[in-house]
């Protein structure tokens, strides 16, 4: 525990900074300011995404089902919101509870399979996951078209007190800090999971599972545990999401890319680690909202071409050559096959 | 239960299991021998239906003949993105592969959105597409049968190219053991490279079927990646045999609930992963 101190400290640094930034923003921006925190917003989004991913993929289990989870949660709110009765607020942790429900059910049943075995398994329980929902009655769930989400937030307008444009900025603000409490949460969990002997644990796991069990680790138990935390998370992020976007449709909200971007990003920033996902995903949506505005049509083939490129010349990611030139710097010779810090 | 209507969905699915092995023994070939995790593999499949689109829009060319094109082109294209990007992660993590090839979809499939646009494209010179014969009370388009034909033949020929030539004794030889086979004098990479721009070859002119079959989008090669890692999966690692059991099964159950099942065109893609995640689920309790 002790040893997660810095880590809390940065964590909370983080925190003042969420809190602050909003008001900076419109300090310094005015109007702009309304479309960087949504900018905000989806690169936070990314954020918890990619390290809710990291998190389990620290036991070892590559998986595919992020999307699924994610939509779970998505049309947990949705149905929620639809039926009625509770607050909106309370959706959040509701659909943080059937994530990690299904994932428990889904992470027993999984348990044996390794590798790719298990990956492609996810991504089928994903797909008839998403058929299900989709074959649900249409007045519960909306079939094929979906479900309009009513927002979390509505901020009110005051004539001659505010401008215009600062509705919309009430609103950004207030799911800039809900997103920003999400991810707050997230590191959290993250950082008692690298700081407390569950890292060991983990990875065990990850290493060798045979081994693991000799050591007195339990392999089911721990890789249970990743899968429902990983999941609660990102369940409560698709809720989240389905709140601000204002809707849900099989065919988008358990799209495969969620899933393809959940596993891209902390590959990009470093894997099993804390830092790594987070700064995979300020620099990709940096990338991605650059190339947006550089190149109108096909900005996406830039994209790709900075994945593939940086596989290349960095395959332990961002926080490896972080820590691959601070080693050149101390003139330390680099370690062999290790465990990047983190 | 109407006889002629499980006969129907029946010989459709075997129709259908063709292209899917086709497509699949490509992959197979890729993690097998190469051992790569290949997430781009869907791509050659479009590129390639997108290759005789545009040469039956420019040079009016049938899709039949313009596989004396497509076939080499796609072995290219393969050769050069094996040499380029793929060879440098062959030791690397499963998960690098990953990043990389999905870094490879997303450029080839946005490279093909630009060039082709987002809109459903159809080849309209293929005067054979409404040929159809009727047996028994059972329809069978002549597409349809042209494609498992073709299908059947090259992934039969591909199993006697392992089995009996020169090349695919290399081949097996390299998958099962790297550094022995170099040891005995074989160029490891030269017939990685070989195996990557032959199973590009192969999902290409999977490409060029489907651009017959059906209106495609630049989109089509994804589906077409997840579907052909579940049958690989299903069929085993290393068991490129057992692809042509594994997409029989799948491509029969889908078709048999598309066909016998009310609205059951829409629970397709729902069968084919529910058997995916069965078998592994199952498969697994049982080995362990």
């Amino acid at each position: 525990m002790r040893r997660a101190l810095p880590d809390l400290l940065w964590t909370l640094l983080l925190a003042a900074v969420v809190a602050l930034a909003p008001t900076v923003l419109k300090a310094l921006f005015a109007q702009a300011s309304v479309s960087y925190l949504s900018l905000a917003a989806n690169a936070i989004s990314l954020a918890i995404l990619a390290l809710s991913w990291d998190l389990l993929a620290r036991t070892g289990q590559l998986s595919l089902a992020h999307a699924a989870f994610y939509g779970a949660g998505a049309y947990t709110a949705a149905i929620l919101a639809k039926l009625g009765g509770l607050p909106l607020a309370f959706d959040l942790p509701l659909a943080g509870v059937v994530g990690a429900v299904l994932a428990l059910g889904l992470g027993s049943v999984t348990l044996r399979l390794k590798g790719i075995y298990f990956a492609i398994a996810t991504l089928a329980f994903t797909e008839v996951l998403k058929a299900v929902v989709q074959e649900l009655p249409t007045g519960l769930a909306g079939g094929a078209a979906g479900l309009n989400v009513p927002p979390l937030f509505r901020p009110h307008f005051v004539p001659g007190a505010m401008q215009r444009w600062e509705i919309a900025y009430q609103r950004n603000e207030a799911y800039f800090y809900v997103y920003g409490g999400l991810l707050v949460l997230t590191i959290l969990v993250s950082v008692l999971a690298q700081r407390t002997r569950l890292k060991a644990a983990f990875t065990a796991v990850r290493t060798n599972e045979e081994v693991a069990a000799v050591m007195g680790v339990r392999p089911a138990r721990v890789k249970l545990l990743a899968f429902v935390l990983s999941s609660a998370l990102v369940g409560m992020l698709g809720a989240l999401e389905a709140m601000r976007l204002g809707s849900v449709i099989p065919d988008g909200t358990f799209a495969v890319s969620t899933t393809v971007f959940a596993l891209v990003t902390p590959i990009f920033g470093g894997l099993y680690t804390t830092l790594g996902p987070i700064l995979g995903a300020g620099v990709l949506s940096a990338v991605e909202e650059t190339l947006r505005r550089t190149f109108a049509e096909g900005y996406l083939i830039g994209y790709g071409i900075v994945l593939v490129a940086s596989i290349l010349f960095m395959p332990r990611g961002l926080v490896g050559l972080a820590n691959r030139l601070a080693r050149r710097r101390r003139g330390t010779p680099p370690a062999a096959d290790g465990e990047e810090a983190g | 239960m109407d006889l002629t209507l499980l006969a129907q969905g029946l010989v459709s699915g075997v129709l259908a299991a063709g292209l899917y092995a086709l497509v699949s023994v490509g992959l197979a070939l890729a993690i097998g021998v190469i051992g790569i995790i290949n997430f781009a593999h869907g791509e050659f499949f479009m590129i390639g239906a997108f290759l005789a689109y545009q040469l039956s829009v420019s040079l009016g060319l049938d899709p039949l003949i313009s596989l004396i094109f497509v076939a080499p082109a796609l072995f290219i294209i393969g050769a050069v993105i094996y040499q380029s990007t793929i060879r440098y992660v062959l030791e690397a993590p499963e998960l690098n592969q990953m990043l990389l090839t999905f870094g490879l979809s997303i450029v080839l499939q946005n490279l093909a959105l630009v060039i082709w646009g987002g809109d459903p494209r159809s080849i309209s010179n293929v005067p054979y597409r409404s040929v159809g014969y009727q047996v028994g009370g059972i329809s069978i388009g002549l597409v349809p049968l042209g494609s498992f034909v073709i299908s059947l033949a090259l992934v039969l020929a591909l199993y006697w190219v392992l089995a009996r030539t020169r090349l695919g004794r290399a081949m097996r030889a390299v998958a099962q053991n790297r550094v022995g086979a170099s040891l005995v004098g074989l160029e490891v990479n030269r017939i990685y490279l070989v195996a990557f721009a032959l199973s590009a070859l192969l999902a290409g002119i999977g490409g060029v079927m489907i651009a017959v079959i059906q209106s495609p989008t630049p989109t089509v090669g994804f589906a077409f990646t997840l579907k052909a890692f579940a049958i690989v999966v299903l069929a085993g690692l290393g068991n490129i045999r057992g692809i042509l059991w594994a997409s029989l099964t799948v491509a029969v159950s889908e078709s048999l609930v598309a066909t016998l099942v009310p609205n059951g065109d829409a629970l397709r893609n729902a069968v084919f992963f529910a058997i995916i995640f069965l078998v592994l689920v199952v498969r697994a309790r049982r080995t362990a």
